[in-house]
């Protein structure tokens, strides 16, 4: 989760100053980046050392039957058989200009097959953040509302139970119902809406619940508050309340969270993408790491923390805007 | 604040009901649409083409460079695209493809006469320096090329525009095999050297009876019939492919109309499609042959020929094929599978008797059986589990070890013989239909997988490997399969059936290797 660090307070006796604020805004952003870019350049070499254990590639590339001689010339022909440390710098070289290498599986550059694959993963996590966001409002609306009551305690235990359950669970519950009973949807695939539904599905559950659950919180503190009994003592219905009042004061944890969310489902996709077999970077990364495709993994590992850190930041960022300290010294 | 309690507008309100029910026919409407569209739009597929034939296998392609994929899946596909000099037919005899003849002019060199006339999809020529260019390329380092079996070639001549000869370091009796498949694919080297690798990776040319139209990797990948084939237009206007990872997506897949044919379907997979309306399921005898590999070089109990006989007849092959592979394979006696070439049908399985293994095992000090471990590849674990409750009726108990398939392969091919243990299970695909590829890797005992040492085995293998007579080669085979029947150094199992699915419309034969090459196919 992104952790909070803001500089210390402003030294409240000097008079506002707008130039100051930008200053500091730009000091923030600086170092947010500084951190990124260092989380980054960590996970890269954790990736590049970590994959290299797994074992020998070309053990995986060549049949049963190859000579010795055969592996150690197609070894020595995907520069494996340098020293690792050659390997490493050359890798950290390419990385700021966006060369990851070449596929020892595809043959193609690792940054065009990422960006083949790249599409689908967006149109899934897109799809998915729909789903969280039109089912996870109005349960999160809804709860807090009848706060307490029976019908509370039922959407709540749905939702934490969707929460608890594995989405290759879900995923494999979803298709057997829909796919196999019912035949409304397909179980896999890639193109149509339909293949859509039942993947985006099982990656919102987990989304659902956490958004509905913060939600349903931060409108029970603000309903309990004053501003909006006095909202009830107009006369105003309580959904208006709600949709009027409380949403608008109860937003910002919410849309803090949806935020991290996006980063997990841009990044929480593998299982889901395995199951329905959707042709992204989860699926890719699972394929990758079964083929021991080193430049591949590492691409894919860094994309998914590179998914992260940025709405870390973009998070962590709109905080320091929407942060009274920061925005106005008063 | 609690006392407000309209619940029901809240629970039953007109306006959230009424958005509910909006969504929900949206979400219907475009449910439906797509669904309809796929269904009825795909036969009219949009490569301008009438009948479209639909196929799907396991997986995709990992590149479309035939010199650069050394897995079935690949080269199923690329098969279609990319014509090579022999091909194996129905028969399981070599017929000729792009080569019309060849012979061994002597030992170390294979004369091909090549076929005239036949040109690749943009229009080059295929002759004799196409050839040469592509079996010279598959052998540069530079090309990466995971395909193996061209290791005794050592270059190639051109003799005349029709005419190459093809030379090798020793003599290699089954070369033409060799060149049916993975290693016989010919490339357009004008067209090569002008797009270069990378563009040609993209959209593939070759002299195959259809041209690439699209691929979208992981979803389908589109050929069109090539009307100027050498070997006629073949019968369906457009070949598409897809991948289907499991078996639940096939079913959906056939029901729907999305798929006319699914390969590559295992013995589980099969089971899961049976019965279904609307789905045919069709059986083939394959040439992928699984055995257990036994360690005599360590010193145990597998060092003792009584006790290996005991496991074989311990293990009731025709029982498991019926039990875990829903008789979906035949039993085979030795390691050359049926319909390879060096097969001999004289030679017969081992008796399937308790009585007799534990009598062995008796014999062989001991009484109470052993323990030892069982090692598979995790994508075998059902066979594995039921060998294991096999061994334990007779006494032996094997532990059984699964490894995941990256770890299995580089412990298969590691420098310790040793590495999967003392008896691990292990299957080959023997496409060449020459049971030397079989043999070779794991039984003359300077190969790397040979667990066994016999100086008799090495001579017998040293002529079918070298031998320019085929008759002499085929003696050789059988001396061998006699010998091995009497070592017992395997525990020989069964050559598993090709098995696919099919809705009512594709009419389309394999041959033994199960190849999906689609030119034959027809669809009404």
């Amino acid at each position: 989760m992104s952790a909070l660090t803001l500089d210390k307070p402003p030294a409240p006796a000097e008079a506002p100053s707008r130039h100051r604020d930008t200053a500091r805004l730009l000091r923030i952003v600086l170092r947010r980046l500084g951190i990124a870019l260092f989380v980054l350049l960590c996970t890269a070499t954790v990736s590049f050392f970590l994959v290299r254990l797994s074992g020998d590639p070309v053990k995986i590339l060549l049949p049963p039957d190859a000579t010795a001689h055969q592996e150690s010339v197609l070894r020595a022909s995907l520069g494996l058989d340098r020293p690792l440390l050659t390997q490493y710098l050359d890798y950290l070289w390419g990385l700021p200009r966006l060369d990851l290498g070449d596929s020892l599986v595809y043959g193609q550059p690792v940054s065009k097959i990422l960006a083949d694959r790249l599409p689908a993963t967006i149109e899934l996590a897109a799809a998915a953040l729909a789903v969280t966001l039109v089912i996870a409002i109005p349960a999160g609306i809804f709860a807090a509302m009848r706060r307490g009551r029976r019908s509370d305690h039922t959407v709540m235990t749905g939702v934490l139970l969707g929460q608890s359950t594995p989405p290759f669970w879900v995923g494999i519950l979803l298709i057997l119902v829909f796919a196999v009973w019912l035949q409304a949807l397909p179980a896999s695939g890639y193109g149509t809406f339909a293949n859509l539904v039942l993947p985006a599905v099982t990656l919102a559950v987990y989304s659902v619940a956490v958004v509905a659950r913060l939600l349903r919180s931060s409108l029970i503190d603000v309903l309990s508050s004053d501003h909006i009994r006095s909202a009830r003592a107009k006369g105003f219905g309580p959904l208006k309340v709600v949709l009027r009042h409380g949403l608008r004061n109860a937003s910002l944890p919410v849309v803090t969270v949806i935020g991290l969310e996006v980063g997990n489902l841009l990044g929480g996709a593998i299982l889901t993408e395995r199951v329905f077999s959707w042709p992204g970077v989860g699926q890719l990364t699972v394929e990758a790491i079964s083929n021991r495709d080193f430049p591949l993994v590492q691409a894919t590992v860094l994309f998914f923390a590179a998914t992260f850190v940025v709405v870390n930041l973009l998070v962590d960022l709109s905080y320091s805007f929407l942060d009274p300290r920061v925005r106005t010294s008063r | 604040m609690e006392r407000i309690h309209q619940g029901r507008t809240v629970d039953r309100g007109r306006p959230t009901r009424r958005g509910v029910l909006r969504t929900g026919g949206l979400l219907l409407g475009a449910l439906s649409a797509p669904a309809l569209l796929s269904a009825c739009g795909t036969n009219a597929a949009a490569d301008g083409a009438g009948n479209v034939l639909r196929v799907s296998q396991p997986g995709d392609p990992k590149t479309l460079d035939p010199q650069k994929q050394g897995d079935m899946v690949s080269m199923n596909v690329l098969i279609n695209m990319f014509d090579t000099l022999t091909t194996r037919g129905r028969d399981n005899q070599l017929h000729p493809r792009l080569a019309l003849s060849w012979k061994a002019t002597d030992a170390r060199t294979w004369r091909f006469a090549l076929r005239p006339g036949v040109t690749f999809h943009n229009g080059e020529a295929c002759d004799a320096r196409a050839v040469a260019f592509s079996i010279e390329r598959l052998l540069d380092p530079a090309t990466k090329s995971p395909i193996v079996e061209l290791r005794y070639v050592k270059g190639v001549t051109v003799v005349d525009r029709l005419t190459v000869d093809v030379h090798t370091t020793v003599h290699d009796p089954i070369l033409p095999a060799k060149l049916s498949l993975f290693g016989g694919v010919i490339l357009p080297p004008r067209h090569l050297a002008e797009a270069g690798d990378a563009a040609f990776a993209e959209h593939p040319v070759g002299t195959g009876p259809f041209t690439f139209v699209s691929w979208r990797r992981d979803h389908e990948l589109r050929m069109r019939a090539y009307a100027d084939h050498w070997n006629g237009r073949p019968s369906v206007d457009g070949l598409v492919f897809s991948p289907a990872p499991n078996a639940s997506s096939s079913l959906a897949a056939l029901q729907s109309g999305g798929v006319d044919l699914v390969a590559g379907l295992t013995p589980d997979a099969a089971q899961q499609l049976d019965g279904y309306s609307g789905v045919t399921l069709d059986g083939y005898t394959g040439i992928r042959t699984s055995y257990l590999s036994l360690n005599t070089l360590e010193r145990g109990p597998l060092q003792d020929r009584r006790v290996r006989q005991a496991l074989n007849h311990a293990i009731d092959v025709p029982l498991l094929i019926k039990a875990v592979l829903g008789g979906k394979a035949t039993e085979t006696p030795a390691l050359v599978p049926r319909g390879a070439f060096g097969f001999d049908p004289t030679v017969k399985p081992f008796t399937r008797s308790l009585e007799t293994a534990r009598t062995l095992l008796a014999e062989a000090g001991h009484p109470h059986g052993f323990s030892t471990t069982l090692t598979a590849s995790n994508v075998d674990s059902n066979v594995a589990e039921a060998l294991s409750g096999l061994l334990a009726r007779a006494g032996v108990r094997a532990r059984v070890n699964l490894l995941d398939p990256g770890t299995y392969a580089a412990r298969l091919t590691s420098d310790n013989r040793g590495a999967l243990g003392p008896i691990y299970l292990a299957a080959s695909t023997v496409w060449t239909m020459d049971g030397q590829s079989i043999v070779q890797s794991n039984v003359r005992s300077d190969r790397r997988q040979s667990r066994w040492h016999s100086k008799e085995a090495d001579r017998l293998i040293d002529i079918e490997e070298l031998s320019e007579s085929p008759t002499k080669r085929k003696e050789a085979f059988s001396d061998l399969q006699r010998l091995m029947r009497e070592e017992a150094p395997f525990v020989f199992l069964y050559q598993l059936d090709n098995i696919f699915a099919r809705n009512d419309r594709p009419r389309w034969t394999p041959g033994s290797a199960g190849v999906l090459a689609m030119e034959s196919a027809e669809v009404s």
